[in-house]
């Protein structure tokens, strides 16, 4: 299998709305900049990127466009909703006050 | 804002289910963009196209199966799927015909057994009683410190009535009542009609408000008044057409009187009332305690809780017992929920059958668990393919779910099917004291519940079976020939656990079918004390005040007897108050000189019954001693008496009774002397022990009197009879009502209980032995077709076709041994429920037990005999020439 084991559970809804909050991409180019945004840390499998794109869209959090790419292709084009964002504030908020407490913890010092 | 996100998802999902080509063709293109973004990414990387395609093709990790899962992750799929897999299941039944028609019947039959069962307890015990808030009517009832509870036990008596009212808080009305069938004449032909004498508050404590006319009015209900009477919606219609100006008409009942009111429809309380009239206590007789002739109903406060009331009776009735010790001490009274107290006695017995029933849908589940499982076997090729085309296991298991769940639903409309006439048939065999069996129909509840078991059962039957399909081996399924689909030995297994556990159950079901049988048969063996055979009972009334009636009512039946003896084939006639098995009157009795005070409060019991002379003779109730009563026992003569052999053993300690006085203030405490002894009559029913009896000459007692019992031994069928003995009577009196039954009917009324208890578990143990037949056939069937290979090979190599047959039917006994193991044990833990219903039956009865042992053991027999017989005779060159 091939999901992001290596991703917090439940992050990748977040990183796949703060993407699209930026401004509306096609899937191939969010798993693009999500590459070069985390310095390759982050990375997606193309396998998992849809399914998890399709339930954002039925949450109505992100909705989708066919548009014509730079190159002259069709291709759909996510972006993030009015409710998307309210989601995004509140994943966003959650994910900070989880890495803060992580973050306070493993900083211990031992004795 | 919330809306308009809530209307896009539906717009989404509805679009994904009516649009599915367009979605589809979406999420294709989608993907190709996906896969070519990746290609032209790799190849800028320095692949070759081959290499960057393949790439691309296993980065994503089976595009069909992502697309599936978008798809699933609309949950639009859900729907869409369903109606696919509806298709495919529909598509799949159709091909196996004789395998669905088989899963569908056993089903229905479970369903519908089930199904008609539940009707009948929904109806009696489940359904709100139709009264305004139902919840707030109670009953008040007597409780004596040691007397055996039954109806007539519970009963109260007014004065005590009285103070509760006075000194209660609990309830919002309170009324006493009581119903008999009384001599009714309205308009000219008399008849019999159930009768409620009803105290003022009666109507108040239901709700019940007349639909035409109005209730009694407060001079109605005082004491001495007569003249007003209310009838019930269906008297209306069958006596008055439903006309409004029957309002005023005159009725002859227990009085003239003129009627002010018609109640609604359906109420016919108590029992199938048509007429109530006021309850008219003479003022000037104060009435005893003693006399706890009423039943009292109250409708409590809004606030009040049942328990509450309970507590501020329990209270009041303490008082009540200081204050009057010899009639009350020890007396307690219990407040019940009406509903409660209805079905108080019925609950037990039919909770026992709805467990009964329930035993066989499980039985029917296990049977079609097993099919199912079979079937998973033989479709593991078909499986494998669909998985290997990318249909995910949630998905395979849905699918197979859904083929059990149409088995179900169509099983389920089959046996909603049989539950519309078994349930009417159930109603045809019930005993009658069953209460609101009429009212038992195919409702709303009804086809919930059967909609909640085809579920269960789809979900029982299917699950395992699809769980086990979902297993399969892709890869080493497809490699395997499809000219033989393989059995796994895992679905074997646990298709022998199915056939253990049904062996299990029909054991537990016959076990308890037998006691119950043994039990009923036990209670038709007891000897009833007469010959109810070729016995015909006409009732009559003579209506009229009793000081008018009865002298009327001893010529009546003086010369009904003297006539009806003469007639051509009557052997013997007689005429009684209560014919055996119709428990009336009983009171105290002392033996001897009385002394100066009698204390009548410690007096014995004793049922009292006045007769016709010649009635022992024509009921067949043996003369022991003495002689009979005959018509030297006239009115001015001193009082005389027959009594039973009971009554005799208890109170003659040296058996000599003749020529001794007896006591009972029936409506004298004239004393009687004794002239003969006859049998004992077994008057309470047959699972009591006689009672000690007084028979007294109809000709010296004018108190109830007015209503008797003509019985007549006839050489035919007694019905034949009612004919003429109805001419005969109309001859004498054109006023006097009558009934007829036969005795045969009246001894078998009261045992209608336990017959119907035996029927249906008969029923339901048939059925439960036929289902565990077919699963141990079914499975030793396949367990042949599974091992033929082996089974030649044996044969091939000398064994002989009698040991390949006692091989194969050792297995099929062993599994049947377990499970009869299993199932007795059970019986033996479970029917000690049934000590309540078991007439000198031992919840562990040993020869039921090694009847149902042997019974199930020549049925597993028979089942596996005959795949056995087929492994026998496996001829080894055929089955070598397939390989």
């Amino acid at each position: 299998m091939t999901r992001p084991a290596d991703l917090v559970q439940g992050t990748l809804d977040l990183l796949l709305l703060k993407i699209v909050a930026l401004e509306p991409l096609h899937a191939w180019a969010i798993s693009q900049r999500l590459k070069l945004v985390s310095s390759d840390v982050l990375q997606v499998s193309d396998g998992s990127l849809y399914p998890a794109l399709h339930k954002l869209e039925q949450e109505g959090w992100v909705k989708a466009e066919w548009k014509v790419t730079e190159n002259g292709r069709r291709a759909k084009f996510y972006s993030l909703t009015r409710a998307g964002r309210r989601a995004l504030e509140r994943e966003t908020a959650i994910w900070e006050r989880l890495a803060g407490a992580i973050s306070l913890v493993v900083r211990l010092t031992e004795v | 804002m919330f809306e308009s996100r809530s209307v896009r998802r539906l717009f989404l999902r509805l679009r994904s289910v009516f649009r599915r080509s367009s979605v589809d063709r979406e999420l294709d293109e989608e993907f190709e963009f996906h896969i070519e973004q990746r290609i032209t990414f790799e190849i800028r990387r320095g692949l070759s196209p081959e290499q960057a395609r393949a790439v691309a093709l296993r980065a994503m990790d089976g595009i069909e199966q992502r697309k599936e899962e978008c798809r699933d992750m609309r949950r639009v799929n859900y729907i869409a799927d369903m109606f696919q897999d509806l298709r495919y299941a529909g598509r799949a039944l159709h091909r196996s015909p004789g395998f669905a028609a088989l899963a569908i019947f056993i089903l229905a039959l479970g369903i519908g057994a089930n199904t008609a069962v539940f009707t009948v307890v929904n109806a009696v015990l489940l359904k709100p009683l139709s009264y305004r808030e139902p919840d707030r009517i109670v009953t008040l009832s007597d409780s004596t410190a040691g007397k055996v509870s039954t109806a007539i036990s519970k009963q109260i008596s007014i004065p005590d009535f009285d103070d509760w009212r006075a000194q209660s808080s609990s309830f919002e009305s309170m009324a006493y009542y009581n119903a008999r069938e009384v001599a009714v004449l309205a308009g000219s032909s008399a008849e019999y009609a159930r009768v409620a004498p009803v105290s003022s508050e009666f109507f108040r404590v239901f709700g019940v408000e007349p639909i035409v006319g109005r209730q009694f009015t407060i001079d109605e209900t005082k004491p001495g008044t007569t003249g007003a009477v209310m009838i019930s919606y269906a008297y209306w219609q069958s006596h008055y057409g439903g006309d409004p100006r029957a309002l005023g008409r005159t009725v002859r009942v227990l009085g003239v009187r003129s009627i002010v009111g018609i109640l609604p429809p359906g109420f016919r309380f108590p029992d199938d009332t048509d007429l109530w009239v006021p309850i008219a206590v003479t003022g000037a007789a104060p009435q005893s305690r003693s006399a706890q002739n009423f039943r009292a109903v109250a409708r409590l406060k809004p606030t009040v809780s049942v328990e509450q009331a309970q507590t501020e009776m329990t209270v009041i009735a303490r008082r009540l017992a200081q204050t009057y010790p010899a009639s009350n001490s020890g007396r307690g009274v219990i407040v019940a929920r009406m509903q409660d107290e209805m079905v108080g006695d019925v609950k037990a017995s039919l909770y026992l059958l709805l467990s009964a029933v329930g035993v066989v849908l499980l039985l029917a589940c296990a049977n079609t668990a097993t099919l199912l499982l079979g079937k998973a076997t033989a479709r593991a090729r078909e499986v494998a393919v669909r998985s290997a085309l990318g249909a995910g296991r949630r998905r395979i298991v849905r699918q197979l779910i859904t083929e059990g769940l149409l088995l179900a639903l169509i099983a389920g409309a089959a046996g909603l099917l049989l539950a519309f006439w078994g349930s009417k048939a159930l109603v045809a065999v019930a005993p009658g004291n069953l209460p609101r069996l009429a009212d038992a129909r195919i409702d709303r509840w009804v086809l919930v519940f059967t909609l909640g078991v085809s579920m269960l059962t789809n979900l029982l039957c299917a699950v395992v079976p699809a769980l086990y399909a979902s297993h399969v081996d892709v890869s080493e399924t497809l490699k395997q020939s499809a000219a033989r689909p393989s059995g796994r030995s895992g679905t074997i297994r646990v298709r022998r656990a199915l056939v253990i556990a049904e062996v299990a159950l029909a054991a537990l079901l016959v076990c308890t079918a037998g006691l119950v049988t043994k039990s009923f048969l036990m209670l038709t063996d007891v000897p009833l004390g007469f010959r109810p055979e070729n016995v015909l009972v006409m009732r009559a009334t003579m209506p009229g005040a009793p000081a008018v009636a009865f002298p009327r009512a001893r010529q009546f039946f003086r010369d009904v007897l003297s006539e009806a003896a003469a007639l051509p084939g009557v052997v013997a006639t007689g005429a009684t108050m209560a014919p055996p098995g119709s428990l009336d009157s009983t009171g105290g009795y002392l033996v001897g000189p009385l002394p100066e005070k009698p204390d009548w409060t410690r007096a014995p019991s004793v049922v009292l019954s006045i007769v016709a002379p010649g009635t022992f003779n024509a009921l067949g109730v043996p003369l022991k001693e003495g002689r009979d009563f005959n018509d030297g026992d006239a009115a001015e003569r001193p009082f005389v008496a027959v009594v039973n052999e009971t009554l005799v053993r208890q109170a003659f300690p040296d058996r000599n009774a003749i020529g001794r006085m007896i006591h009972c203030p029936f409506d004298s405490f004239q004393g009687m002397t004794i002239v003969g002894v006859v049998g004992d009559v077994r008057q309470r029913g047959l699972d009591r022990d006689p009672m000690p009896e007084c028979y007294m000459p109809y000709t010296q007692h004018a108190f109830n009197g007015v209503t008797l019992s003509v019985v007549a031994r006839t050489t035919g069928d007694p019905n034949a009879f009612a004919e003429s003995f109805r001419r005969l009577a109309r001859e004498k009196s054109p006023e006097v009502p009558m009934k007829f039954t036969t005795m045969e009917q009246s001894v078998s009324q009261g045992v209608a209980a336990p017959r119907f208890r035996a029927l249906l578990f008969g029923i339901f143990a048939g059925l439960a032995i036929c289902l565990a037949m077919a699963g141990i056939y079914g499975v030793m069937a396949s367990a042949v077709g599974q091992r033929s290979n082996e089974l030649g090979i044996r044969i091939a190599l000398g064994a002989t076709a009698g040991s390949v047959l006692r091989r194969i039917l050792t297995e099929g006994l062993l599994l049947t041994a377990v499970g009869l193991g299993l199932g007795l044990a059970a019986a033996v833990a479970g029917t000690r429920l049934l000590t309540s219903v078991l007439f000198r039956v031992q919840p562990t009865d040993s020869i039921v037990y090694l009847g149902v042992a042997i019974l199930i053991g020549t049925i597993a027999l028979a089942a596996s005999y005959i795949p056995a017989r087929r492994a026998s005779r496996i001829d080894p060159l055929i089955l070598l020439r397939q390989e």
